[in-house]
Order: C-alpha cells, then sequence, then structure tokens
C-alpha cells in the first residue's frame, strides 16, 4: 500500500508534499520520493529509503510551486532507492499505487522501442509509456498510455515541461482530489491534505484529471469531459483512523484475525507439510550445521524470543538463548560462526538490538532480523530479514505485530525442524492446519471478551499481579505482565510457576490475583499445583485453560477459556486474552491507553 | 449528500449465521452484503457515509475501517438498545446538516436502485417503493399520484401492492419528528410513525417506484438465491490464483490471489473463490458456488451452490449441496449434506418455508467424519459433533455430539 499526493498553487510544494506525506504515515512507509519543478523550471528529483524525515534531510532548499510526492509500504519486494517513486522517463514523472498487470509484456515491447530500465518495477512501464506518447499535450499522452495498460493504478504525473499542470488519473486504487483557493491537490487518502482543504473530489475508475492552479479539468478515457461534484468533508481524523473504536489497542487486537493471514499468506504448504521461506538464503546444509541459535530482542519482542527458545529447542533441537539486546553487547558474548543470531524488533530501529546484531555480525555469525517495517534499519544491518507483516501498529502497547512475529517463529521453527529431520511431514501437516485455524479461534476469543472485561473490572483496584505459566506458557506469563504494566500502571510479574516458591511465594496475599497461563499440555499437572500453592495463601486465581477443561474449575476462582487446539499453538491464544485483560483494566482505570506515560512506540535511544 | 446506513440490527431469521455477525455482514457473492450497498451509494457519488451499528459491531468495523479502501468515509455511531428504526436514526443527528438518504444495510441493491430515487425525489419526504406480488411481511404505501397518504405496516388486506423498501430521502425536519414518535406497541420507535406523523403534519411525502434490484434476503436460505442472482451479473472474471496444469475452469470464474487450485479439479462459473485457499486436487465445483479467503478443500469433493464463508476446510470425499456454511468451521472427511424441497423449517415455534435447502451451519463447528446431515437442518456455532452422525435436527450453540 503506498501514499500518494501531489501539489499545484502559490504554496511553498515541498513543505505542504512532506505534511502531506507524514499524515500518511500512520499507514506505513518504507522508502519516500518527490519530484517538484523550481522556480527557474528545473525539475529536481529526490528519493530516500526510510522513513519521510530522511528524505527530507536530502532535499535541498528550493523554492518550488508543483510536485508529486510518494511514500510506500511494501509488504514485500525491497525498498531500494533505486525502486522508491517517483519513476521517470524524458519529461516525465510518474508515482503510481496499485499493480500493472501486463507490465512484463510492456516492458519488452518497450525495451525493443529502445527505452532503458532502471528499476525493477511496473510503475517505470507507465513512465516509458507516457513519455512514449507524450509530445505537448499531458493528459492525452496519459490517456493514451493508459488504453494499453491492465491493473489498477492511482497515479499523479509531472512533465518538466509543463510547470503549471499536474495530471493524475486512477482505477481500483483510491485517489482524490482537494480543491483550494488557487492551489489544489492530489492525494491517495484524504488525511494527507485535511489540513489544507476540506473541498474534495473524488476520482472514478477511468477518470482522468488535469489538475491546474486554477481549477481542473476531469475526462473519461475516451476524452470526453465529466463533471464532477464537490464533497465537503467534515471528518475527525482520529476518530476515521480508528475506525469506530475507542483506542487503537483494541482495533489492533481486532486486527490480529487478519494480520495473522497476512504473516502466513504465501509461506505454507499444508499438503506437502513444509514451510517456504524463500527470503532466508539458507541452504539445507547450513541449517543442518547450526549450533546454536542466539535471539536478541528487546520488550514485548524479547518474551516472543522466549517463546522461540522453548520451540527451537523442543522442536528443532537447537541450543537456543535469548538476551535483550541492552544486556548482550555488554556481556562479552561468546559466539561462533556455526550460530545464527536472530533480532527481532517490530520498528526495525530498536537502537539496543541494531547494536547488538552488528557485534554479533563482527564475530562472522550469520544474523536474521524479523520487522513488521519493510526497509527499516534492521533489514540493513542483518543478512537476511524475514517481514512480519502485520501492516502498522500505532498503539505503544504492542500486540498484533507481537502475535505475528510468534507466527513466523512458529514457521521458522518448522522449517529448521523439517531441515534438519527433527520433525517428520505428517507432524508438520498437522502442525500446519492448525495453524490455519488459529485466527478463527482467536475471532471466538474476541466474541466472548466480555468475559474479559468482567474479570478486569472485579481486580481493576488490585496493586500487583502475578502471571504465572511454564514451558511455553511462561513466555506469555511475561508478555500478560509486561502488557498490564505498560498501559494499566499495575505491578505486575511473570514468573515461571515453579519458580514461585523459591521466593516470590512470599508475596502472595489474598489481594493479589495470579493468573495462571494453564492449557492442557505436558506441564498442565505441575501448574495444577503451583496454582494449589497459591490457593493456599488466600490468592484469587485468574486460569487462562482450555474451555472444555472441567478439571481446572475446581481449583480457581475464574476460568478465561480458549478454544481448544495443538498444545504447542495454545501461546497463540493465550497471548490474546492476557492482551484483552490488560486493556480492559486499563481502561476500567481511565489510563491513557494508546500512549502510556513515558513510553514511546520505537525505542531508537540506548 | 450523506448516507445513513441502518446496520445494528441482528437478523434474527438469518440464524444461525447471525449469532456471530449481523445479517448486514453475511457473504454473498463474496462480498458482505453491506459491501454491496457501499459499492452502490460510491458509485452514485455518496460517499460520506454515517454507519449506525449495534450488534456485533466490530466484524463491521474491522471490516470496512475507515471505508478508504472502498471509495468512500465512514463515521460510526452506535445505537445502544434495539429500540426500532427512528431510535437507529436519531443516532446519526449530530452528522446531518440537510438532505440525506437512509438506507437498510441487509437488503441488495444496485447503484440503479439508488439513482432512480435521486433523479426523481420531490417533496419533503421521497420513499422508494418496488412492486411485489406476494407482500407478505412487508409495508405497504397507500398513494395517490405519487403522493404518499400512508404506509400500512404488514397489511391483513390486499390494499397495495407497492412496497416500502425502506430506502428514504429525508430532510433534517425528520428528527424533530422522530422527537415526538411515540413508541409503538411492540415497544420500538419505528421511523414510519415519524413519517406518518409528517403526512398528518400536511408535508409532502412522494414514493418514487423503481424497477432496479432490491432484494429482501428475509431467511438465510434466500442467500442462496441472491447469490445466485449476483454471480450471473458479476461481469469478468479474474484470476489471480494458481490454476494447475490438468484443472479444468469453465465459464465465470473467479480466483483470488495465492489460491491454488490443484490438478484434476474441475470448476464451473458461475463461480468466486477467495484468497489463499487450497482446492483440490480432484475437487469438483459446480454453479453458483461462493467460497471465502483460507478455505482448504481437500480431494474428492463436489459442491455446489452453496456459500461457504472464510477459514473453513473440507474434508476429503464430501458432497455439499444448497447449503450455507459460516467462518471458521472445520469439516471432517465424507460430509454428505441432504437436499429437500418445499421444506418447512421451524425457528422459535414460527413455521418458515424453503423452496430448496440442504443445511446451515453457523461459525466455528468441529464436525468429524462421515457426519451427515439432513435435509433443512442447522448447526449453530461452536459444536463439536462426533464422527458418523446423523443430523436430524437442529443442534444448539455449543452442542457435544458424541
Amino acid at each position: 500500500m503506498c501514499g500518494i499526493v501531489g501539489y499545484i498553487g502559490n504554496g511553498d510544494a515541498i513543505r505542504i508534499l512532506f505534511e502531506s506525506l507524514k499524515r500518511l504515515e500512520y499507514r506505513g512507509y518504507d522508502s519516500a520520493g518527490l519530484a517538484v519543478i523550481d522556480d527557474e523550471g528545473n525539475i529536481g528529483i529526490f528519493k530516500k529509503e526510510g522513513e519521510i524525515s530522511r528524505l527530507e534531510s536530502v532535499v535541498p532548499a528550493i523554492i518550488s510551486r508543483i510536485g508529486i510526492g510518494h511514500t510506500r509500504w511494501a509488504t514485500h519486494g525491497k525498498p531500494t532507492q533505486q525502486n522508491a517513486h517517483p519513476h521517470s522517463s524524458g519529461h516525465i514523472s510518474v508515482v503510481h499505487n496499485g499493480i500493472i498487470e501486463n507490465y512484463q509484456e510492456l516492458k519488452e515491447e518497450l525495451i525493443s522501442e529502445g527505452y532503458e530500465f532502471l528499476s525493477d518495477t511496473d510503475t517505470e512501464v507507465l513512465a516509458h509509456l507516457i513519455s512514449k506518447y507524450y509530445s505537448n499535450n499531458l493528459a492525452a499522452a496519459v490517456r493514451q498510455a493508459l488504453g494499453h495498460v491492465r491493473g489498477s493504478y492511482g497515479i499523479a504525473i509531472l512533465c518538466d515541461e509543463i510547470p503549471d499542470e499536474l495530471v493524475a488519473a486512477r482505477k481500483d486504487s483510491p485517489l482524490i482530489i482537494g480543491l483550494g483557493e488557487q492551489e489544489n491537490f492530489i492525494a491517495s487518502d484524504i488525511p494527507a491534505i485535511l489540513k489544507y482543504t476540506n473541498r474534495i473530489i473524488y476520482v472514478e475508475n477511468e477518470e482522468i484529471i488535469s489538475v491546474k492552479q486554477a481549477g481542473i479539468q476531469v475526462t473519461d478515457l475516451e476524452g470526453n469531459p465529466r463533471i464532477k461534484e464537490e464533497h465537503i468533508i467534515e471528518w475527525d481524523m482520529e476518530a476515521a483512523e480508528k475506525a469506530g473504536y475507542p483506542h487503537f489497542m483494541l482495533k489492533e487486537i481486532h486486527e490480529q484475525t487478519s494480520s495473522i493471514h497476512e504473516t502466513m499468506v504465501g509461506r505454507l504448504h499444508e499438503l506437502e507439510g513444509n514451510v517456504n521461506f524463500e527470503e532466508l538464503e539458507m541452504t539445507q546444509e547450513q541449517i543442518q550445521q547450526l549450533q546454536r541459535i542466539e535471539i536478541i530482542a528487546c520488550g514485548t519482542s524479547y518474551n516472543a524470543g522466549l517463546l522461540g527458545k522453548y520451540l527451537f529447542e523442543k522442536l528443532a533441537g537447537i541450543h537456543t538463548d535469548v538476551d535483550s539486546g541492552s544486556e548482550f553487547r555488554y556481556s562479552n558474548p561468546v559466539l561462533a560462526p556455526s550460530t545464527l543470531v536472530i533480532g527481532i524488533t517490530q520498528s526495525g530501529e530498536t537502537a539496543d538490538t541494531l547494536a547488538a546484531l552488528r557485534e554479533a555480525a563482527s564475530y562472522g555469525c550469520k544474523t536474521l532480523a524479523v520487522t513488521n517495517v519493510v526497509g527499516s534499519s534492521v533489514s540493513r544491518e542483518a543478512s537476511t530479514t524475514i517481514y512480519t507483516r502485520a501492516g502498522p501498529e500505532i498503539g505503544v502497547a504492542a500486540t498484533k505485530s507481537f502475535i505475528s512475529q510468534l507466527v513466523i517463529l512458529y514457521l521458522l521453527v518448522i522449517y529448521f525442524a523439517r531441515s534438519r529431520s527433527f520433525m517428520n511431514a505428517n507432524r508438520a501437516r498437522v502442525l500446519l492446519s492448525e495453524m490455519r485455524k488459529i485466527p478463527g479461534h482467536i475471532d471466538h476469543i474476541l466474541e466472548n471478551k466480555e468475559k474479559i472485561h468482567e474479570c478486569a473490572s472485579l481486580f481493576v483496584d488490585s496493586q500487583d499481579y502475578f502471571f504465572i505459566g511454564r514451558n511455553i506458557n511462561y513466555p506469555i506469563a511475561m508478555e500478560g505482565a509486561l502488557k498490564l504494566k505498560e498501559i494499566s500502571y499495575i505491578h505486575a510479574e511473570g514468573y515461571a510457576a515453579g519458580e514461585l516458591k523459591h521466593g516470590p511465594l512470599a508475596l502472595i496475599s489474598n489481594d493479589v490475583p495470579v493468573v495462571a497461563i494453564a492449557p492442557q499440555g505436558s506441564t498442565y499437572d505441575k501448574i495444577l499445583s503451583n496454582i494449589k500453592e497459591v490457593k493456599a495463601r488466600d490468592a484469587s486465581v485468574i486460569g487462562i485453560a482450555n474451555q472444555d477443561d472441567d478439571e481446572i474449575l475446581k481449583y480457581i476462582d475464574i476460568v478465561l477459556p480458549i478454544p481448544r487446539t495443538d498444545e504447542l499453538l495454545s501461546p497463540l491464544l493465550t497471548t490474546v486474552v492476557v492482551q484483552l485483560l490488560a486493556y480492559y483494566t486499563a481502561l476500567e482505570r481511565k489510563c491513557s491507553i494508546d500512549k502510556p506515560r513515558n513510553l514511546a512506540k520505537s525505542v531508537t535511544v540506548e | 449528500m450523506k448516507a445513513v446506513i441502518l446496520a445494528a440490527g441482528e437478523g434474527l431469521r438469518c440464524r444461525p449465521l447471525t449469532l456471530t455477525r449481523s445479517k448486514v455482514m453475511l457473504l454473498v457473492a463474496n462480498k458482505p452484503i453491506l459491501e454491496h450497498i457501499i459499492d452502490a451509494l460510491a458509485q452514485c457519488g455518496i460517499v460520506n457515509i454515517i454507519m449506525v451499528v449495534g450488534y456485533r459491531k466490530e466484524r463491521i468495523m474491522d471490516y470496512f475501517r475507515d471505508g478508504i479502501n472502498f471509495g468512500v468515509n465512514i463515521t460510526y455511531v452506535e445505537q445502544k438498545g434495539q429500540l426500532g428504526t427512528a431510535h437507529a436514526l436519531k443516532q446519526a443527528f449530530p452528522y446531518i446538516e440537510d438532505e440525506f438518504i437512509v438506507l437498510n444495510g441487509d437488503n441488495i441493491i444496485e447503484a440503479e436502485t439508488i439513482s432512480d430515487l435521486l433523479e426523481n425525489k420531490s417533496g419533503d419526504i421521497s420513499i422508494l417503493t418496488v412492486t411485489r406480488e406476494d407482500i407478505e411481511g412487508y409495508g405497504v404505501v397507500i398513494s395517490d399520484n405519487n403522493n404518499v397518504k400512508q404506509i400500512v405496516e404488514k397489511p391483513k388486506k390486499d390494499v397495495s401492492r407497492m412496497i416500502n423498501t425502506g430506502i428514504y430521502i429525508f430532510n433534517p425536519d425528520i428528527f424533530t419528528a422522530i422527537e415526538s414518535t411515540m413508541i409503538s406497541e411492540i415497544g420500538e420507535y419505528s421511523i414510519i410513525d415519524s413519517i406518518q406523523q409528517m403526512i398528518d403534519e400536511g408535508k409532502v411525502v412522494t414514493m418514487v417506484k423503481s424497477q432496479s434490484t432490491w432484494i429482501d434476503a428475509v431467511h438465510s436460505w434466500d442467500l442462496l438465491n441472491v447469490n445466485a442472482y449476483l454471480l450471473e451479473r458479476c461481469k469478468q472474471p479474474i484470476i489471480n490464483g494458481n490454476v494447475e496444469a490438468g484443472a479444468i475452469i469453465k465459464g465465470n470464474v473467479s480466483i483470488g490471489a495465492n489460491t491454488i487450485v490443484r490438478s484434476g479439479s474441475y470448476i464451473i462459473g458461475p463461480a468466486i473463490i477467495g484468497k489463499n485457499c487450497e482446492i483440490g486436487p480432484n475437487v469438483v465445483i459446480l454453479p453458483s458456488t461462493t467460497i471465502g479467503n483460507n478455505c482448504t478443500i481437500e480431494p474428492f469433493n463436489q459442491i455446489n451452490n452453496s456459500i461457504i464463508n472464510h477459514d473453513v476446510r473440507i474434508g476429503a470425499f464430501s458432497y455439499i449441496s444448497n447449503t450455507l456454511i459460516g467462518a471458521h468451521n472445520s469439516i471432517g472427511s465424507h460430509f454428505i449434506t441432504e437436499t429437500g424441497e418445499n421444506l418447512v423449517i421451524e425457528m422459535k415455534g414460527i413455521l418458515h418455508r424453503a423452496e430448496k435447502l440442504g443445511a446451515v451451519i453457523g461459525d466455528g463447528n468441529e464436525i468429524k467424519h462421515r457426519v451427515l446431515t439432513e435435509p433443512g437442518k442447522m448447526i449453530a456455532t461452536g459444536c463439536n459433533i462426533a464422527s458418523g452422525r446423523n443430523i436430524s435436527k437442529d443442534i444448539p450453540e455449543d452442542a457435544l455430539l458424541i
């Protein structure tokens, strides 16, 4: 998904384009670019990988009244400067959102006609095609070019010979025109320009718009004029972004059913019982020879890494350690080239994790980044990158990005286990088909979230909380405690259930709720006896357990049920329960959920 | 012009499919009913939409979000408590300044239906009507030369064949009328009463007859016909998925991205298959079938005239016909749905008629192997059904059949 903007008027085009692009940042970014014509009629094209402020730092102070801009959020493919928009050919520069389906044949045709291609993008085809038909009428050239194109597009075009006109068109990708006083705007999304005008024209499929300072002219693909109606937008931008939800966090918790699908798309081969990780660039031999895995991460990502440790050891037989980035760097790590170092960071900008990966690379280790932001710093730092594809996450408390990290780790473990012959194809098939059912199970939990809300209300005045779990449930206990701390400001501790009696049991009393992560599995009996231990100290016990588990009801006060799944996959479900528990606790305590005090979404300082 | 879509109700007669999502979110031609309405509005240039939500609102919000992917802006308002259409509409009051259109979220319409009303509106209120032979259960409009005199809800006598579609153009005066609308005998504030009140005050209320598409799917099984009707009208089939050599696609068939249709499969359109599905090998899909996203259809299945929602897994050697299957179902092998004709189906003590129906299955069931459903039987949600069962009566929510 990309963002497009365009401006023509008396204002400072560069400043306005940047402002508009930044309004689109909530939909994500991995590279950005713009093309402007300065007062002397010279064109300037600037592109940069990474967030928009990086582009801002390389654009010189030139005066311009016309330009187009682009921000990219790729879920697949590489965000290099070369592939960033705008793309140019001759006098023409184009920004594009969408997919040109017949770009391969068009490309071959254009190459045979002598056009030279500099990028791997389908957009460059558009630039050449428009350039090919351009003589002096830009709209006519665009019309002719689009006649040859199959696919979806929202485009804005600038021609360096015409400093007083922009042309835009759309088909199956969003595009709007904003009308101002002696200035007009093009954008892929309303928030981009709402600061400047609320007078909007919706562009329909296969319409071409010539945008000049004084006004706009709309025609269809045959060149017939179209009359357009102006719409006045009265819109609370923040509310719109939350799409009806009171908080981004709740919206993102709900999005987990769809974001997991995104994470899994194209990676599961259920029939063959295998996983596909083209991007991994590791041979079967390299995977077989791995002696050790070192996972480095901070915060929520650390908890994901902790689950990764259990899984890699249990299923793939690889000794695995987890360290937080800030500790690893100053601990004189012992590393050998046979160690794979995995860095997990949602933003891809976590300073401690980045530095730790750099350190690891200096030992000759292969480094693998798991991140949500395409083209982020970590993807340049690590030798290989796997993207979680959870989509932009706004709430500071990580939710959907965490669950996507877990999914990636599961898939990676299955891939390694298969490659090392630790798991047979049949077991992998069962696991993969169960994984495909996970979104449905999460859906079921969300359906019944009121029960979690009621539970949160009961303990809203607690000063302390304990979360306990064993084995693969321990990382979820940690995550539950972290979520609660982050947003509700209640002191919470995640503990390996067997460790309670080595100290913290002294803190348990009747006003300390204990959340036991206790789906049935290999450690179920053990955690039942841990529950009895805390029960004997009068604690209130909230059990997160399988919905058909009647046994546990005898020992606990409240059960928050999860649907039955493969024992190994239950963390994907218990996670959602602890997220909702934290959310509703914070809600009842009237905390600032999306922006908790003292915290930032992406920690770029060490 | 702004549009207010009333999408707060459940749609009781579409249970068990509506136990987990409201009727507006049920799939036809692989889109929720509500999306067909939003598409029609957007085509008519109506892009500012106030969506009145209530029952299972998250389903609607998660799907449409702020509307940008559908070419519209959506503002959500919540109706707390289901107190009738007038009460629902009242929730939109803060966002309305001038003339606006009101629609029900659960009727299938096309762009022409809306433009008929927009082009012929007049007076203080315009009501869109359609002619129907069978008016049972509807409100009818009694008029004098297109001037509406009265709206009669569920008439006992044959007073008019002009059905009120529930699509109106109002001006903000309606909110004044709503304020003084009395609660009805069934405990709801009805927009019909507000309109009648304006007629009685001497306001000009007109009706606009339309011959364009307006379908009210009353029961879940009516969606099968709507689905077939819409699939026939789909113009361009798009194949984004991967069709292996040896698989045959005939007629108007759309296949979503990342879906793989394995060798030996035979698909006859009109049909739509969503994204990320695994079909086959050797699966036969026959006309008027919709399959949602992320479905796995194991080998040797035959599926005919059915709607299968997202995230469904159907085991090998199953035969599914004239059937509706909700989301997140996991069905074992040798699953058979028997079809019956002219069925009488009892729901909450009331008898309903179904012309032709296999089974109706809600969300999130786990059905093991060799299960057979007798004609017209329903399985609710969250059920667990052991192998070898014959489903000869309706199965309630969260049932365990061993």
